[in-house]
């Protein structure tokens, strides 16, 4: 039980002691941001998840390289309305201390549901960084029918029908662009959307899809284990390491490589001040070159680094915003 | 043999200071929070994650896993004493236990009563995990779609004949249920159902304050109504010795509590079906079996057969959460991210390269069941006490736990929102003399339901065929028509064999 206690002793004394540090560096950067009370973070998803999980890593590493300004982080997760309730509450923070001190974990994912559903918009937020980026491949099973995705395009051509599993939002995005590509119906191949890739992965351990979609974070250990062989990399570059055997599709006739590249950021309220904004950027900037980030994160979950700054983060997904919303028709 | 030298190796693991500390901590932990209602074990754990990044996974492990594990006792006791499920597995624990605490008045045998039955099947279901742990996770796999809804069928189909003495109005109500799990957004497709422009509902109704409404503060409109006719019959059996189960009790309590022990095991294997799925189908199975009380009057045997069942299940849900990396539950999903917090690779390959800690949480398991009994059973004077608070007090205070419930389950007042329009309508129900279960286990089935019969006829492209070629849900389908062809045949058998009676009679 000590340990628990040196942690909550040590913020502590790190809150009493940050006033006297902060003195002596006050001429250095007088005009400047720093956090002067507890940052509010807010998930949109449910803890233990791939969202929660990259913004407490963010936190902690953040936390522990005294780039909080000695405050705390509080992470909330707030899941009413699929998210949608939180993403609009903190769209309407009203500018001052509070609007400095609220952030908000955002990806392609959250994006989506958010523009396609509801009338809130990115133009409603302020964008602070891009982290990383993230992207899929297309796995058989053991008990898999087929042994190749070229095997499987032979066979859907010859009147086969294939069920892939997958999760939701960007994971259907890259499926309708597979499928779209291939130039085949979406009941010649099918999707079964789950609530979080561990579901599509149980389906096919028990053989009841041909093809699992996912990310490499939640397929790695069963492809170690041999359970899943990636047949084909929704990438323009082949993946490394124990994914290299996996083929583009460009490599499997004459098709383009599909590749939806699903996007993990950082958003703030539309108020936050440009000092807040400087900082925050400039400490995620700090995270993203940090060895623990880079090797407990990145290189751990196969992510790509993608660092970028508020303003290349903001075009970027504003970019994003509209080829999607032309996508859906909206 | 190899595997008792794992556990054994496990318990080894298992006695430092610091992990015994961690467990006990975690036990009184889960019993604190299990009793509240709307802190569920999801929560509990959630909670508690951030706090153990610092510890050393094992420790950290073997703290969420007691906690988790407490969690399942200490939902029966507001469900027993107070009508108010601590978590939703607890709702089947509130029929009969309830009424066993006020009508017949053994509030301290009916507490005693299901933590016995959830530590004989906790007992039962950590046996099957140690001998068959990664084959009772491959036969989860087995059940897919197609598998899962043939089985929710079968519950579902049921719930009406099961609970309450009125079978039209337990359909009535499993319709209703249904209807209030529809809203929200679609779980394949995503599009928004009866959201009527409101964000919040567009989320759904969230579980946890509709249960404490419906059925917690429910009781409290009901508690101000006969506040004044109500005449407290003080408990007065309120010492140790006093809420000991005779003999007897134990007789009727043990079948119920192993039969269920295996069947709830095998419920908490399965993808997504968790420990309210199991309670509700091992208090099912009793309904098949004598009781010597009818069940939903206070009959042992139906506080036995649920508690166990649902104590078996939070242990069937480790295998395929260490075998494979896959969570049984929201709970199992926190523990699972709390896995790779601290460094730990959850999937099949957990058991080859990290031996220490998936045989050390296996032994804790064990362990914390054991220690769980006992600090719950020497809460138990102190519990039954909460009968004797006069009403004026008990209303307030449970109340604000209701509030408060519903509030932490999403951190907002949505949460509150629900629970007070539920508790009305539960009260409506209530005066109607409608059961609120079937409403609640319908609520809870309905999207696995869906969900499953949606991903089935993706697979089959419509056709129905697909649930008579797979051979698990071909069995189910005639377990099904049995139960129904039963219930419409059973007033032309009466009839038939009361003819043929008064026939040979003359």
């Amino acid at each position: 039980m000590k340990k628990t206690s040196a942690f909550v002793v040590l913020p502590l004394v790190l809150a009493i002691a940050s006033p006297l540090f902060a003195n002596g560096t006050k001429e250095a950067a007088d005009s400047a941001f720093k956090p002067s009370k507890d940052i509010e973070w807010f998930v949109s998803s449910s803890p233990g998840g791939g969202s929660d999980i990259y913004t407490r890593m963010i936190s902690d590493i953040m936390t522990r390289g005294d780039l909080s300004g000695g405050q705390s982080f509080l992470v909330a997760n707030k899941t009413d309305g699929g998210g949608e309730v939180v993403r609009l509450q903190v769209s309407r923070v009203a500018a001052g201390a509070q609007a400095d001190h609220t952030l908000l974990t955002f990806n392609s994912g959250d994006l989506m549901p958010m523009v396609k559903n509801t009338a809130n918009r990115l133009e409603n937020f302020t964008p602070i960084a891009l982290m990383a980026v993230d992207k899929q491949l297309l796995y058989i099973g053991e008990m898999s029918k087929y042994k190749s995705f070229a095997e499987i395009i032979a066979a859907v051509k010859g009147g086969a029908k294939v069920v892939i599993a997958g999760s939701k939002g960007d994971d259907v995005a890259t499926y309708e662009l597979l499928v779209k590509e291939l130039g085949f119906t979406q009941s010649q191949i099918a999707y079964i959307t789950n609530d979080a890739t561990s579901g599509a992965i149980t389906s096919i351990l028990g053989g009841h899809v041909d093809l699992v979609i996912s990310k490499p974070a939640a397929a790695d250990q069963y492809v170690v284990a041999g359970k899943l062989t990636p047949v084909l990399a929704l990438s323009k570059t082949r993946f490394t390491g124990n994914l290299a055997g996996a083929p583009r599709l460009s490599e499997l006739g004459a098709y383009k490589d599909v590749e939806f590249p699903v996007w993990r950021g950082v958003v703030a309220p539309k108020s936050m001040s440009p000092a807040a904004v400087a900082y925050w950027s400039r400490a995620l900037k700090e995270v993203s070159e940090s060895a623990a980030w880079q090797s407990d994160y990145i290189g751990k979950f196969k992510l790509q680094p993608a660092y970028m700054t508020s303003s290349e983060t903001a075009a970027f997904m504003a970019e994003f915003q509209a080829t999607y919303l032309k996508s859906i028709g909206k | 043999m190899e595997n008792i030298q794992l556990l054994m190796h496990g318990f080894a693991v298992l006695f430092t200071v610091q992990n015994v500390g961690a467990m006990a901590l975690g036990a009184v932990l889960g019993l604190i929070v299990g009793a509240m209602p709307g802190i569920g074990s999801l929560a509990g754990v959630a909670l508690l994650l951030p706090l153990t990044y610092r510890f050393n996974p094992t420790t950290a492990i073997i703290m969420l896993g007691a906690l988790y594990y407490a969690n399942m006792y200490g939902g029966a006791f507001s469900a027993i004493l107070l009508n108010i499920p601590g978590d939703s597995p607890a709702v089947m624990t509130a029929l009969d236990g309830y009424p066993m605490a006020t009508v017949r008045k053994r509030p301290g045998q009916a507490l005693l009563t299901s933590n016995i039955s959830s530590f004989i099947g906790g007992l039962v279901g950590m046996v099957i995990l140690t001998f068959t742990g990664p084959a009772l996770a491959n036969f989860g796999l087995r059940f897919g779609p197609v598998e899962m809804t043939a089985l929710l069928l079968v519950a579902m189909t049921s719930i009406g004949w099961l609970v309450g003495e009125n079978p039209t109005k337990g359909l009535l109500l499993t319709a209703f249920g249904i209807l209030l799990a529809c809203v929200g957004m679609d779980t394949l497709s995503g599009s928004p159902r009866y959201e009527f422009g409101n964000i919040y509902l567009l989320g759904g109704i969230s579980f946890t304050p509709f249960v404490i409404g419906i059925v917690g503060f429910a009781q409290v409109i009901k508690l101000m109504e006969e506040r004044s006719l109500q005449v407290k019959a003080a408990a007065d059996k309120l010492t140790l010795r006093g809420s000991m189960v005779t003999r007897h009790d134990l007789k009727r309590l043990l079948p119920p509590a192993l039969r269920s022990g295996v069947l709830g095991t095998f419920v908490g294997v399965l993808p997504g079906a968790g420990a309210t799925t199991a309670s509700f189908m091992g208090y099912a199975a009793q309904k098949s079996f004598k009781s010597e009380e009818p069940l939903g009057s206070g009959a042992i045997e139906g506080i036995a057969a649920c508690e166990s069942a649902n104590n078996a299940a939070a242990a069937g849900a480790f295998a395929p959460l260490l075998a494979l990396g896959i969570p049984g539950s929201g709970t199992g999903a926190v523990l699972l991210g709390g896995l790779m917090m601290w460094g730990l690779n959850p999937g099949p390959l957990l058991f080859v390269n990290e031996p220490d800690f998936a045989w050390g949480l296996i032994a804790s398991l064990f362990l914390a069941n054991l220690v769980t009994l006992l600090i719950a059973w020497g809460v138990i004077p102190f519990l039954i006490k909460i009968l004797s608070v006069p009403t004026r007090l008990l209303i307030p205070c449970i109340t604000v736990i209701c509030v408060v419930g519903s509030y932490s389950t999403s951190n907002s007042m949505y949460g509150v929102v629900v629970m007070f329009l539920s508790g009305i309508v539960g009260y409506v129900l209530q005066k109607a003399r409608y059961s609120t279960a079937p409403v609640l286990l319908a609520f809870v089935l309905a999207p696995m339901l869906e969900s499953n019969m949606r991903k089935s006829f993706i697979i089959s492209r419509g056709s129905l065929g697909i649930f008579f070629e797979k051979p698990i849900s071909l069995t189910l389908l005639v377990v099904l028509s049995a139960i129904v062809l039963f219930t419409a045949a059973r007033p032309l058998l009466v009839r038939a064999g009361l003819l043929k009676s008064k026939g040979a009679g003359q």
